[in-house]
């Protein structure tokens, strides 16, 4: 068991490094993010104390497309250097690749929801200590990145890789996206447990299935 | 064995077009008008059928994919694909009737409930299947791929209708039947479903059969440029 | 008898996607037996070179 943590480690310290080299990259997801909450702002002509289910969408319309563009890197760079193959070669079950991108692709949306979040709470004078929120938006996102780890190394291997990854996934992710959003909007107005908790129990059992099935289906995306 | 072939090809057709006859009669001429929506409701006994047919396409696609990737064979994947294309023409019907239907008797052309949700949704995922088969490098891949995503799609499906239906509980709206459902609705819808199935199956068999010799064309083709 | 009109647009809408999808089927069949038919007639040239 432990062996199994330490090469999905392995696998997930390797990109981390990487990343970290690549700053540029990580910052323009923020920027690209922030500019759709902005966006958004003016074609709504949103105002500070409007409904809060309207301003829960923004938020995961933004978190959203901010993640469809970063999962087309999760698999880019073993593309680009042919590195799947020598991660191939070794002899661990594929699923343990997975686990270890999966890492990689979780701590990148949690790092640009980290930045994007406060951000939105301000621009929407909302109160700033949420962590109903927070719990909310890690339960999400683990939806997210199971899903997106997966569709990333189906689309990298196709032809318009920049588009496919979106086809994909946002038809699938669709579930997670609904209950984040209700389950959200109750918590920026400050009400109590009630529906919430009905929500988050949905986006934990859809995550569960997202990652079982996720992860039984990942070895026939890279055989080759 | 083409002889018998044919012979079962010929039978499946006359009887989808015997039960085509009968649901249309049903429809047009056996069952009584409905009393709240007149005679637009008659799209319901085709639109129904469809919605089934279409589901239980991409099951069956669902099935195949895992039938492909375990044994591997070309011919479980041509019908999955087969499938899911008929499922995709078949959805796009149902996203186009359930419009037609709803703007005489509810005066609004969509709504944001449960089952209209899904099917778009269903639209989309089984329309990203095609176009991830299309996009793929080689046609091996765009198998495998696409049988990922006809497992990881069917699966989804059920997660998407629970979580739009418990949003939209808390907005009831939608389509019910005041006047109630009589029996000769039941018997005419039955019928409808039934001829459309036999629609499906005939459709399956022409178009897996399609892909089949299109692959052995193809596989013939590379042996005897091999040469 | 009002609605009339969209009964006929359902309806027509079916048949025509239905239609058009067999169709495409069958311009699929007959591109495929022209190559068979081309594969066959290379096969055959073959075995008069050989």
């Amino acid at each position: 068991m432990n062996e199994i943590f330490t090469r999905i480690f392995a696998i997930f310290w390797k990109d981390m490094l990487i990343e970290i080299r690549s700053k540029e990259f990580v910052f323009s997801v923020l920027v690209f993010a922030i500019l759709e909450l902005v966006i958004f702002s003016f074609a709504f002509s949103i105002r500070a104390n409007m409904a809060d289910m309207a301003a829960s969408g923004i938020l995961w319309v933004a978190l959203t497309f901010g993640g469809v563009i970063g999962f087309n890197r999760i698999f880019a760079v073993e593309k680009e250097n042919a590195r799947l193959e020598g991660l191939m070669l070794c002899p661990v079950d594929r699923s343990i690749i997975y686990w270890g991108k999966l890492a990689g692709s979780f701590i990148f949306m949690l790092a640009v929801a980290v930045v994007v979040t406060p951000i939105f709470l301000i621009l929407f004078n909302l109160p700033l200590l949420l962590p109903r929120l927070a719990l909310i938006i890690v339960l999400a996102i683990i939806g997210f990145a199971a899903v997106g780890t997966l569709f990333s190394a189906v689309a990298i291997n196709t032809r318009a890789r920049d588009i496919m990854l979106p086809i994909l996934f946002l038809p699938i992710i669709v579930p997670v996206i609904v209950a984040a959003v209700k389950a959200t909007a109750p918590v920026l107005a400050g009400k109590a447990w009630g529906d919430i908790l009905t929500w988050l129990q949905i986006i934990i059992a859809f995550d569960i299935i997202y990652l079982v099935v996720a992860t039984l289906v990942f070895e026939f995306v890279i055989e080759e | 064995m083409s002889n018998k072939r044919a012979l079962r090809d010929n039978a499946l057709l006359g009887l989808g077009l015997v039960l085509m006859v009968a649901a249309l009669y049903m429809v047009f001429v056996y069952v009584p008008t409905e009393k709240n929506m007149g005679i637009v409701q008659r799209i319901f006994y085709f639109h129904v059928p469809i919605a089934w047919v279409s589901l239980l396409s991409f099951f069956i696609t669902f099935i195949f994919s895992i039938l492909y990737l375990w044994k591997r064979e070309m011919k479980w994947d041509s019908v999955a694909c087969a499938s899911a294309e008929i499922g995709v023409v078949f959805t796009t019907l149902v996203l186009i009737t359930g419009p037609i239907w709803a703007k005489p008797v509810w005066g609004i052309w969509w709504t944001w409930d449960a089952r209209l949700s899904t099917s778009l949704v269903l639209w989309l995922i089984y329309v990203a299947y095609l176009l991830i088969r299309s996009f793929a490098t080689e046609p091996a891949r765009g198998a495998r791929y696409g049988a990922v995503i006809g497992i990881v799609g069917f699966i989804d499906v059920p997660l998407v209708f629970l979580a739009v239906n418990l949003w939209r509980t808390q907005h009831p709206t939608t389509i019910v039947f005041e006047g109630g459902v009589t029996v000769p609705m039941l018997l005419t819808l039955i019928v409808c479903i039934v001829a459309f199935t036999t629609l499906y199956i005939i459709l399956l068999v022409q178009s897996a059969n399609l892909k089949i010799m299109d692959a052995d064309i193809k596989h013939l083709k590379g042996m005897i440029q091999a040469e | 008898m009002d609605n009339i009109g969209y009964l006929f647009a359902a309806y027509t809408v079916i048949w025509a996607v239905v239609f058009g999808y067999a169709l495409m089927m069958q311009k699929k069949q007959r591109q495929l037996q022209r190559k068979i038919k081309l594969l066959q007639d290379s096969l055959d040239k073959s075995k008069t070179n050989s």
